[in-house]
This record gives structure tokens, sequence and C-alpha cells, in this order.
């Protein structure tokens, strides 16, 4: 550990927001031990990944722990293809982007006004409802299943439509949670110096409270996304027309019925799982530099 | 029908914050979304799975002549003696004391050393996060893969390895669950705790410092308490992620095995009301897991949300 | 915060009150079994079915275009269950479902959700006449059959003859009719044929796992016997007894593990044999040389002499179909002779009727592979036809899994304090 204080300094490009946060008598060598934590645990939690991916391209399925390297030779696309050619991708894709859509405006309109109302305003029966949300997150989906689909088949008439897939899921409740919770944790200060400058709530929350509250805010979106883009059940349950059914649900089909006669189950399988997975992925990509933000600091200051 | 059912109770004391946001109409105007969803979706089906509870209940197709007939509180006594029901719930309190601890303490851990400026930052972030989207029939597998019998773990450790096999190891089966949740769903909540580190004010740390608080001091003494509300959020959901346990033992160790070790009160739920048409019954479970964790989420709110 | 989820859930409850009261009432069973139209049937969705169903849908269609037929697929798997019982609760079942198992055709009835397909004039007359004494099996305790028999994958063991050639035993005739000979050629295979386990049935709890491993060789050791028959169980008795044991003690030398296989063990020759029906010739065609016997019992029964467990998926009409006279033609048109034969053709699996050898003279003279199955198909038997079926399997299961998988209790006592549950489930209505 000591030898490594010698290189460690030149190795924290800091940024400029990190350095409030560095203090000043912070030993430079402690990167180094985070450093190597975090990279030990990046390995246990790639691994899997990576065994998936590896064992998507493998033609022959090596169930021993040689299947952890690649062998050149037992290296193959034909996985895909062979997912390629049984189900269609592309509107599977669009279907699950109208689901999870769907799901995440809900979330996003509604869920944040309540998330605003439960923690910033008073109003009568607020601890009722906070109550429900705590009390529909603990009951069991399996209990309510059967009712829903009745409910939502028959009552509603939603079998097969986008609308009878979203519905259950429009506005998801560990959102709300969330945005409570970080809502909570904002200064008062804030609201109440908006307030005396003639804001409306509505203005405050777009205003204030959505910007500083943006990593919880995304949080949720990353959470709210997951639900419906693996969700299997439910799209299956509601849904008996292929051309509606997402890429979930497809994939699912394609799992229990077609990758058992493939060349490599397991590696069909693992396709499919890759295939899934994918987008996701790319979503975080695309949002995880947003997860950090210094606008805290700012928007008290200024 | 919305926030305003419950108008006529007093409302309950306040914070201080109270006077100044006033009464105003608009908090009702904002949750009334929310509550109309609620109703719309969870008031039927919740209703009926009370209604259910107290009754020799089972889904019937509609316009059949079907005797469901009252039975009090029999389902319930009938649940609390069945020694399957008891070990289902006895399985999840070895999950929680495993699941819960490991996911606060390794998630708030994580996610104060990715929340500083270091190399492959956003490479840490995505390898956390990975296991959390993707799809539990494929992690399983994998899983699968590492932990059976011949699989890389117990060649790894050769000799050391369990006997029996982990799966299927009454005692080490549940406990494996845990840590198996713990990993799938770890990246969700590094990222909340990220979300948490943002709002600690970063003066506190260089207070702390000035009075020559080294880091451990510091993380004490400043993160630990400064992502206490992130910590309850992290509590509660990880316990009801325990409570409804249901993919893992379905898929990891092939229906609760062995012997039931791995089985969870939603599986129980599950068999006794879809595969077995018992669904009263399985009401009735349901009703006494949902009791169990509000009594649960209540005692975490008392140690962990209080301020 | 107990108090306000209490009361909230007191403000829920009343709304549902009053909201579950809207209950419509179903067509009259009397006037729909007359009444033609269009009608939606789902099956199973295995590329050979999907393929069979399509033609059937197709060739019907075609001649009759007052009354189509629409085709979808349902999951083979797990959530078949979900699928039914939501389905026959919100009144949107399809008329006919080609994949219902005889398993779940009690709780099914109880639901209200199937038609008695006896209620149709010639209902039971076509079912008794196609396929023969065995239809007595799928008749329900009030007497009614509410599931047309449909086909069958009567269990074999299937071999892979390379693992017992390299092992040193005749591929060609091997010692597996007695209990002790396949123990002793299963250790032989353990020892010396390169593989993990002699036979690797899941070892899963899943209720209807002791389909493919405890009955067939339950029903072969009894000489036909049910699990229950009578309301009474059957298991606890010298045969019940001897097949517990010889399982137990499979799995205490070793030669079937106690986790489950990845993937397929057989296939991957992972286990020199398996527990199959006839779908398995088209899966392991390529994959192994294979070979096929009877189940083994205690004393090595000729195999003209052998039931074993029939692995049958019915066909149920649901009440929800409005065009029950459509949906009994649809019926009987995919269960012809013709239709029959096009089912045998394209997936191997064995039609539920009698003189199958004989009617498809021409197919297994062509395929002789089948014909064994074939002839196996007319000595099968189905999981019995009572009350709680579902919720028996389970309880059977759990013990067994208990007594014989993991070795944790007494074999003899398990099975005595089981049959006194499932007595009691099979018999409470």
């Amino acid at each position: 550990m000591a030898s490594a204080a010698v290189e460690a300094p030149s190795t924290a490009p800091a940024e400029e927001s990190e350095e409030h946060r560095t203090p000043p008598a912070a030993r430079p060598e402690r990167s180094w031990v985070r450093l190597v934590l975090l990279a030990v645990g990046a390995f246990a939690f790639l691994f899997p990944f990576y065994y998936m991916i590896i064992g998507s391209l493998q033609r022959d399925p090596e169930p021993g722990p040689g299947g952890a390297f690649p062998n050149p030779a037992n290296i193959t696309l034909d996985n895909y293809e062979s997912i390629n050619s049984s189900i269609s991708l592309l509107r599977s894709l669009v279907n699950s982007g109208v689901f999870t859509g769907g799901v995440l405006l809900g979330t996003l309109v509604f869920g944040l006004l309540a998330g605003y109302a439960l923690a910033v305003l008073e109003w009568r029966g607020r601890g009722a409802v906070f109550a429900s949300l705590l009390l529909v997150q603990i009951i069991p989906f399996q209990l309510l299943m059967i009712p829903l689909y009745v409910m939502i088949v028959r009552s509603y008439g939603l079998a097969d439509s986008y609308l009878g897939m979203i519905v259950p899921f429009a506005i998801n409740s560990v959102a709300v949670l969330i945005f409570r919770q970080f809502f909570l944790a904002l200064p008062r200060d804030l609201f109440e110096a908006a307030r005396i400058d003639g804001a409306s709530e509505l203005q405050i929350l777009w205003r204030i409270a959505i910007p500083l509250a943006k990593p919880a805010i995304l949080t949720a979106v990353i959470l709210t996304f997951i639900g419906p883009w693996n969700e299997f059940l439910w799209p299956f349950l509601v849904t008996k027309e292929a051309d509606l059914q997402p890429l979930a649900v497809s994939l699912a089909n394609y799992i229990s019925n077609l990758a058992g006669r493939a060349a490599n189950p397991f590696g069909a399988i693992l396709a499919g799982a890759c295939v899934l997975a994918a987008p996701a992925v790319a979503v975080f990509l695309a949002f995880q530099r947003h997860f950090i933000s210094s606008d805290l600091g700012s928007g008290v200051k200024g | 029908m919305s926030a305003t059912s419950t108008a006529d109770r007093p409302a309950p004391p306040r914070s201080r914050s109270s006077q100044r946001a006033g009464r105003s109409r608009i908090g009702p105007l904002f949750i009334a979304p929310y509550v109309l969803f609620l109703v719309a979706i969870f008031a039927y089906p919740v209703g009926l799975a009370v209604y259910m509870s107290f009754h020799d209940y089972f889904f019937a197709a509609p316009g059949a002549i079907v005797d469901r007939p009252f039975t009090g509180l029999d389902n319930y006594a009938e649940a609390l003696q069945d020694s399957a029901v008891l070990q289902s719930f006895g399985n999840v309190a070895i999950f929680l004391v495993i699941n819960v601890p490991l996911t606060v303490a390794l998630a708030l851990v994580l996610a104060t050393a990715l929340n500083a400026a270091i190399p492959f930052r956003t490479f840490f972030r995505v390898s956390y996060y990975v296991p959390y989207i993707t799809a539990s029939v494929a992690v399983v597998g994998v899983w699968l893969f590492l932990f059976n019998g011949a699989g890389l773990i117990n060649n790894l450790l050769g000799p050391l390895a369990p006997a029996p096999s982990w799966f299927v190891n009454s005692t080490l089966a549940m406990p494996l669950i845990a840590i198996y949740v713990s990993w799938k769903q770890l990246g969700f909540f590094v990222l909340l705790y990220l979300a948490a580190l943002q709002n600690v004010p970063k003066e506190l740390y260089e207070a702390a410092s000035i009075d020559g608080a080294g880091r451990l001091r510091q993380f004490m003494s400043v993160t630990v308490p400064g992502v206490r509300p992130a910590t309850f959020l992290v509590t509660l959901l990880a316990t009801i992620t325990g409570a409804n346990l249901f993919t893992e033992p379905y898929l990891l160790t092939g229906g609760g095995g062995p012997n039931g070790a791995s089985a969870s009160p939603v599986l129980v739920m599950y068999q006794e009301g879809i595969q077995q048409g018992n669904a009263g019954y399985a009401a009735a479970i349901g009703i006494i897991l949902i009791v169990s964790v509000l009594v649960l989420a209540g005692v975490q709110r008392l140690v962990l949300g209080r301020k | 915060m107990k108090r306000k989820a209490l009361s909230t859930l007191a403000v829920i409850t009343l709304g549902v009150a009053l909201s579950a009261c809207g209950g419509d009432s179903g067509t009259s069973p009397d006037e729909a079994a007359t009444v033609t139209g269009p009608i939606d049937i789902w099956y199973s969705n295995n590329p050979e079915e999907v393929a069979w169903g399509e033609a059937m849908v197709e060739a019907w269609n075609a001649e009759n275009p007052d009354a189509e037929v629409s085709g979808q697929e349902i999951p083979a798997g797990t959530s078949s269950e979900e699928v039914i019982t939501a389905a026959i609760t919100a009144g949107n079942a399809p008329c006919l479902i080609y994949n219902t198992a005889p398993a779940a055709v009690p709780q099914f009835q109880k639901q209200g959700g199937l038609v008695n397909l006896s209620d149709f004039p010639d209902g039971a007359e076509y079912i008794e006449t196609r396929t023969g004494d065995r239809s007595a099996q799928y008749q329900s305790t009030d007497g009614g059959y509410y599931q047309m028999p449909w086909k069958t994958n009567p269990s074999m063991i299937f071999y892979n003859k390379d693992v017992f050639t390299a092992a040193g035993l005749d591929a060609e005739n091997p010692p597996l009719a007695t209990y002790d000979e396949f123990l002793a050629t299963s250790q032989t295979l353990v020892d010396s044929g390169g593989v993990q386990a002699a036979i690797w049935p899941a070892a899963s709890s899943e209720f209807f796992q002791a389909w493919f491993d405890f009955y067939p060789l339950f029903i072969a050791a009894s000489g036909g016997q049910q699990l229950v028959e009578d309301g009474e169980s059957q298991f606890n008795n010298e045969a019940g007894q001897q097949v517990a044991d010889f399982w137990a003690q499979l799995y205490e030398r070793g030669l079937t593990p106690n986790e489950n296989y990845e993937g397929d063990a057989f296939a991957d020759q992972a286990a020199a044999m398996s527990i199959v029906g006839p779908w398995a010739i088209k899966v392991y065609a390529d994959a192994v040389n294979w070979g096929v016997v009877p189940v083994p019992t205690p004393d090595g029964a000729a195999p003209e002499e052998v039931s074993t467990f029939s692995d049958e998926k019915s066909i149920g009409l649901f009440s929800a179909c409005e065009n029950r006279g459509t949906a009994w033609e649809f019926l009987k048109f995919t269960t012809s002779e013709d239709a029959d034969g096009q089912l045998l053709e394209l997936t191997g699996q064995m039609p539920m009727r009698d003189d199958l050898t004989t009617t498809y003279a021409d197919y297994f003279a062509a395929n002789p592979d089948y014909e064994v199955f074939a002839d196996q198909a007319s000595r099968t038997v189905e999981v019995p036809n009572v009350p709680n079926s579902i919720e028996i399997w389970q309880t059977f299961r759990d013990a067994y899994s208990q007594a014989v998988i993991f070795g944790d209790a007494d074999v003899a006592s398990t099975l005595d304090d089981t049959a006194e549950e499932v007595n009691t489930l099979a018999t409470d209505d």
C-alpha cells in the first residue's frame, strides 16, 4: 500500500465537481484499495454475464468449467440466427417499446405528481395514501393475478391490446416511493423561497424539485423500465395474438418450444437472454452518466 | 373515490412545514390519478383476496353454479398449522436475515466507492447493473451451471465442496438463494444509494476532515447518517422483494427443494391457489404474508425512518 | 401505520363488494350444444403439433366457410395452468384446448370450465368406440366425459447402445427386465460406461415429476393399478414399496443424482438411460444410437404384460364456448381415422385409438421404430380422475422426495402416512 502511494495521485482524474468532496487530508493510496475492491466486485458481477455471452456463442454445450473459456472451434452465431428466423424480432421490439414506453410515461407523469404530493404538499388523507402505497408493494402478484385478469379482460374488455398490457403497471409504486423519498430529502427552504416568489406548485415541481432529484428520477426510470421490459406472465396472459406480444414473451415462447430442439438448447436460451438484455444495457449506458449530478450544491447556493 | 374518502378523519399532526405549505387544494389534485390507479387496479383484487380468504373459494367460470361456503377463520387456522406454510415463512426469515444486511452494506460501500472520480467508472457502474437488468431465466441458468454438483464452483473447491451440493443441500439452499438475490438486485440499490449520496452536503465532509476524521470515520459519521432515508427505502424494498420471493425457488431449486427447504410463502401460495385450486387457502396465506410484512415494515420504520 | 393500512383496506374492500356483484350468467348448455359458428381453439406449441393443428384448421375451414376455426398456440410448460385457469374464470377460454392434462380435468370440471361431452347425443359412444376399454379411465366420478382422450406417449426405457457397448454390456438384449438386473446394469454403466448417471429423471419437486419416475414403474409392478382407485390409495403395498425401494437404491448408490441435470442428460450422454415416450424418437434420432425396452418390474414380467404410464393429453371443450355444435363436430373431425393418422405421421405420438397397429399398419411397416411404442400404447394407465388430483400428486411428490430422493425418512412409514393424507384428499370434494 505504501509503495502505491507514490504513483497514485496521477491516476485520479478528478472532475471539477469531485474536488469539493475530496477532503484535503485524503490519502491517495485509498483509491487503489477502492479500485481493487471495485474490480473484484465487477468480476463477480460480470462473470455470469460473460458466461452467458460465451454460452450463447457455443455450437455444442460445454457444461463443465471449460465452458468459461471460449474455444474458437466451437464459436458460432447459429443460436442467434435460429432466434432471428423463428420470431419476428422487430415486431416484438416495437411491442416491447410501446408497452415499456406507456408504463414509463404513466409513471413519470402521474408518479412524479404523486411523489411530490406525498413529500411536499399537505392534505388530508396523505398518510392513508402513503400507507396504501406501501401496502400494494407487499401484495404478491400471484394473489392478484387471476382477479386482475378477469377485471382487465372482462370488465374493461382490454384483451389483446396495448392498454391491457400497460394498465396494471401504469404507475410504478416503487417509483412513486422513490420520488417521495428524494423529494423529502430536498431542503424545504428551496420550496418556501419559490412560493414566496409566487411560483405555483406545478412550477416548483417542474423547475426545482425535478431538476434536483434527477439522479433519483433516473433510478426510478431504470427501475420502471426493467419491470415491463422483462415481464413475461402478464403480457402473455393478456395477449394471445403473436403480433402483439413483446420480446420477453416471444423469447419465452421460443425458449419453451424451439430452444429444446436447437443444436445447443442452452446456447439458444442464453442467446435469447442476450437479445433481451442488450436494449436494456444500451438504455442504461445512455443514461448512466446522469446518475451523478452536482446540481444540488449549486441549487442551494444559487 | 379519491383521497377525499378519508377526509372525515382528522389529519394526523404534521411537522413544522405544515403551516407553511398550508392545506392546499392542489395536493389531492396531484395525487388523484395515482389514487384512481390504486383503486382501479388493486381494490377489486385485494378486496376479493380478503373475501376469498374467509371462504372455501376457488376460481370458477362465470355463470357456473358452485358452492363456496363461508368458513370464517378456518383457512387462517389451517395455514398457521400447516408445516409447509410455517416452513416457508421460516425460510423467508432466513432469507431476510442474510439478504437485507448484505444488500444494505454492500450497496452502500459500492456506491460510496463509485461516487468518486475513479478510472473506468462507467465500466464499473455498468457491471454492477448488468445482473439487475438481465432476465431471471438466463441468470438462473448460469448460476445453476456454477453451483450444481459438477459445476465450476465445486470444481474450484475440490474436496471442500459441500455434500450434498449447494442447491440440494437443505442447509445451504436458502442462504445461496439469499446471496443470489442480493447479487441480482444489488445494482439497483447501488443506484439508489448513488442518487442519495448526491444529496449529502459536501460541506459535511469538509467539516469532518477539518476535524481530523479519516475516511472510515467520515463514512460512519457523515455518509451513513446522510443517506438514512435511502437506507430505510433500501431496507424496505429488500424486505418486500424477499417476502415476495418466487422466481428463484421456482427456477433455482426446482420448486422449493430439497424437501421444501427453499420454498417461499408465495411459492406455496402459487401451488395451492393456481396449481391445486385452493384459492381461498392461498389467499389466507397471502394475507398472513402481507400482515407480517406490514409489521416488519413498521418495525423498520421505527428503527430507521425517524429523523 | 398499520391502523391506516387497515382502514385503507376497509375502504378498498367496500368498493369491491359493490363491483363484485355484477356477474352475468352463461349460456344454457342444452341450447348451446347445437349452435354452430366460428370457434377458437388452442393447441400445444411444439413445432410438430403446430404443423398438425394448422393442417387440421385449414382442411376444416376449406369445407366450412360458415363455421371457421381459428387456432392459436399456448405454452405446453409451466404457465399453461395460469393461462387456462385465468381464461376459465374470465369466461374467455377457447372452445377447444388440444393440450388438456387429465390431472387438471377434475379441477377445471369443478370450476365449471368444462363441458360434459356425454351431453352430446353421440358423445359417450364416440369416445368409447374410438378409445375402447381405456376410455373408462377418462370418465369423471359422475360418469361423464369432461375430456376426449386424444394421444398418448407411453413411457418406456430408452437406452444408449454405445454406452452399453462401452461398458461391456449386451446392447441388443440389455439386462434391464428385473430390478436386480436393472441395478446391476446401472452400476456397470456408471463404473465403466463413461456416464455420470445410469438414469437421470428430474429430482425436483413439481407435482408432475412423479409421472416420470415412480408412477410408470408402479403401474408396471402393480399390474396396471392407478395411484388411487375408488378413493383409496394403492401405493402403500408391496408393489409401491418395491418401486420406492428400487429408486431409493439408485439414488443412494449415486446411480441417479438427486440434483437436476441442466439440459438433456440423455442427449449429452451424461446418463445412459431415460424414461420417454415415442416423441423421443424424432428428438434423439441424430444424437443417440438408441434402443428401447419396457420399464423394469420387480421380477421381470414378460414385455407384452407390462403396463405403463400413458402420459396422455386430452381435448377439453370449455364451457365458455358458444358454438358448441361446431366445436363438437370439429373435435370429431380432428380425431377421425384420417386426422389421427396425420397426427401419428407428423408427431410420432400415439392417438388414443384401439387397434392402433392394425389401423395404421402401413405406417408402422414403414416406421418400425414406432411399433414397439404402439404396442405399449394399448397397455397404458392414466392418472386417477379424482377430486384434488393435483394436490394429491404434490403431496405424494413431496413425501417421495424426502424419503426416496434424499433418503431422509423411512420409505415404508412415509408411504403409509402419505396414503392416509391422499385418502382424505381423494374423498373430500
